[in-house]
């Protein structure tokens, strides 16, 4: 054979050899659809979207490579590179104790087993506890970013621990129990609840911190803290109304004091101003008898004999017309004998 | 140029599939959640060298291997958990309690881990044998307050009269907690832990999730919460009754005082006005007593005689004189002046 020309234009190649192919039918369809194929699951493979709320960890051959945010971002495709979205704006919850039905509408709250509530007091009595953690997959605060795409929020978040809710969901319940187990049930029942929240939710911190997977607890609320059953709930119930009971009681008698102490002191006020009153009275009285008594004695001074005769006649005057019965008798007589009865008599005031 | 081509074609072809399977048989991918174990018929390599550093592969990424000859074992390279089932145990002092514990492990040491136990199966299952066995031994030698409360345990006055108990319960409140439950838990995992790095295994850390009294010793602890409760509940009650009536007795008694105060007050200021009076009048009528009892009974006179009065009057009387006489002789002796001036 006559050596030929390497002219290799790959225009004519492909068309030659097309031609070639489809005139092969059946085998040149295949090798046609294996080529295509290829060319689409490269394609498709060559890039990947993130979400606005997400990040995407990409790994080559396994080894993370970068992190990227949120858009259209290209890969090299057939699978050596991966894509891992994460989504690190989302606040994600967990729930103990009880569970949130439809959480679109009005919360449900579900009652659930009594074994994730209850818990031992320090005082070793029995409460339960409601609470939720809400945490982001995001580096604790103040933290600089990491140079190492490795050690960014999202890919610790994939690669550091396997069970990540599980694992955030065991020490919620173990810093939670540790924290109330070292409160009386009071305590945690009533006034130190937000004390409670704060503790549990900085040692959350310090614990996932340790473990390095990339989460950060933004809150711990308590839903609920009350004692365990019903009968139980009473009895504390029954402890506040005797305490106001006891409030009422003493209210009662302080206003019985309020009234009746002014009331006596009123009285006392009164008694002893009706003795000055009397005080002023009876001195007063006697200045004035008193005064008359020397008025009248001046002038009977001047004229003793007469005056005292007046005075005399002026009472029989008065006195002898009303009198009952009157008798005179004979100073001679021994036994006394009415010789002269005024009664019946008609008197001679009557005659005038 | 058709043949030719037609080789060509095919050999490129064939020699890519080549390239590929190559490429894949002399590497393998590790992905950032394994670690490996690379063996060369069953055993891993650089053993001759004792060198095993060859063997351990935790950098994820591509890594080459010699095809066939050499197995790569994976494991995961991550933070692993271990939850125990809950256990019925006994503490010092004989209370029965649930205790559920909760651990995460990491397999730090893959080729020791892998000569010893080989997956993971088998290590939960050693996990809970050694967990298990060594929260029992602690929790059976420690009283449960010690188990519950932490260090810096400690109880205000205040509180501890909200909580009434019996004598003996209040000594329990205020007891200082030895331990603690965080040195405690860390003991039990740093024992557990010795045991399990034999096994390539770090036990990162071991936690009480839950404790709790065992079902029929919980009805009892309500009975006795509620209880005490209800102590509490009198206490208050009867602190209100007690107060109530002290103010009550107190304020009676205050009464008591005004008013006897009052009284006396009354009675002295009486009496002064009395004597005063009393001075006033001696005063005056001191200084004709004579005058002053003369009058001061005609004044009874004609208070006390009246209506019902029956007079006895002797004819000697005075006022009878004129009747008698018309010039009787005066009071003092002499004659009337109208009989004077007659002689």
């Amino acid at each position: 054979m006559a050596p030929k020309d390497f002219d290799f234009d790959i225009g004519e190649f492909i068309r030659h050899h097309l031609a070639r192919l489809t005139r092969r039918a059946r085998g040149g369809l295949i090798v046609l659809a294996v080529v295509v194929l290829v060319l689409l699951i490269g394609a498709l493979s060559s890039y990947y979207t993130v979400p606005a709320d997400s990040q995407a960890v990409v790994k080559r051959f396994g080894e993370v490579v970068a992190v990227t945010g949120p858009g259209l971002h290209f890969k090299i495709p057939f699978g050596i590179d991966t894509a891992e979205t994460v989504a690190v704006t989302r606040v994600r919850k967990e729930e103990f104790g009880y569970r949130t039905v439809q959480a679109q509408r009005k919360s449900q709250f579900q009652q659930q087993q009594d074994d994730e509530s209850q818990m031992l007091t320090g005082d070793l009595n029995v409460i339960e506890v409601e609470w939720a953690v809400q945490y982001r997959v995001a580096r604790p605060e103040g933290q600089a970013n990491p140079t190492d795409p490795a050690d960014t929020a999202a890919a610790r978040w994939l690669h550091a621990v396997r069970n990540q809710q599980d694992t955030i969901r065991d020490i919620s319940e173990a810093v939670m129990r540790r924290v109330i187990g070292n409160r009386l049930a009071v305590e945690a029942l009533t006034r130190e609840r937000a004390k409670v929240q704060q503790q549990v939710k900085a040692e959350m911190r310090r614990v996932l911190e340790d473990y390095e997977m990339g989460v950060y607890i933004t809150a711990v609320n308590l839903q609920q803290v009350r004692p365990p059953t019903r009968e139980v709930r009473a009895a504390y119930n029954e402890v506040n109304e005797a305490q106001q009971q006891r409030e009422q009681l003493i209210n009662e008698a302080k206003s019985y004091r309020n009234e009746v102490v002014p009331q006596a002191r009123g009285k006392a006020a009164q008694i002893v101003a009706q003795a000055k009153g009397y005080q002023a009275e009876r001195v007063n009285a006697a200045k004035g008898e008193a005064s008359r008594f020397e008025a009248l004695l001046t002038e009977y001074r001047q004229a003793e004999s007469i005056t005292r005769r007046r005075m005399y006649l002026e009472m029989i005057d008065q006195v002898m017309p009303t009198l009952g019965k009157l008798y005179v008798m004979d100073s001679n007589q021994a036994t006394p004998l009415p010789l002269l009865n005024l009664d019946g008599v008609p008197s001679l005031k009557d005659n005038r | 140029m058709q043949r030719s081509m037609q080789v060509k074609l095919a050999a490129i072809g064939i020699g890519l599939v080549v390239l590929l399977l190559g490429f894949w048989l002399c590497t393998f991918r590790l992905n950032e959640t394994e670690q490996a174990v690379i063996t060369a018929f069953g055993k891993p390599i650089g053993e001759k060298a004792n060198d095993h550093r060859e063997a351990i592969v935790k950098q994820a990424g591509l890594h080459f291997k010699l095809p066939f000859i050499r197995e790569v074992h994976r494991f995961d390279k991550r933070v692993l958990a271990w939850d125990g089932t809950s256990q019925d145990m006994v503490t010092a002092e004989q209370k029965n309690i649930t205790i559920d514990t909760t651990a995460r492990w990491r397999i730090e040491d893959p080729l020791t881990f892998y000569r010893s136990l080989g997956n993971e199966e088998r290590a939960q299952s050693r996990l809970d044998d050694v967990l298990h066995e060594q929260v029992q031994t602690t929790i059976a030698s420690t009283d449960l307050t010690e188990i519950v409360r932490s260090k810096g345990w400690e109880i205000e006055e205040e509180d501890l009269k909200q909580v009434v108990r019996p004598e003996g319960k209040g000594k329990q409140l205020e007891q200082q907690v030895q331990t603690g439950r965080k040195e405690l838990v860390e003991n039990m995992r740093s024992e557990a832990a010795k045991t399990l790095q034999d096994f390539g295994v770090t036990l990162l850390d071991l936690r009480i999730k839950r404790i709790n009294y065992v079902d029929q010793v919980q009805q009892r602890v309500f009975e006795r919460m509620i209880s005490e409760r209800q102590r509490i509940a009198t206490k208050f009650r009867q602190e209100g009754k007690e107060q109530a009536q002290r103010i009550r007795a107190e304020a009676d008694r205050e009464v008591s005082e005004i008013k006897a105060d009052a009284r006396r007050e009354s009675e002295v200021i009486r009496g002064e006005a009395d004597a005063k009076a009393t001075k006033v009048y001696n005063a005056a009528y001191g200084k004709a007593p004579d005058f002053y009892a003369f009058m001061r009974t005609l004044e009874s006179y004609q208070k006390a005689l009246g209506k019902e009065s029956v007079l006895m009057l002797s004819t000697d009387s005075d006022y009878f004189r004129y009747l008698r006489d018309v010039e009787p002789k005066q009071d003092d002796g002499t004659a009337s002046p109208s009989a004077a001036s007659n002689e």
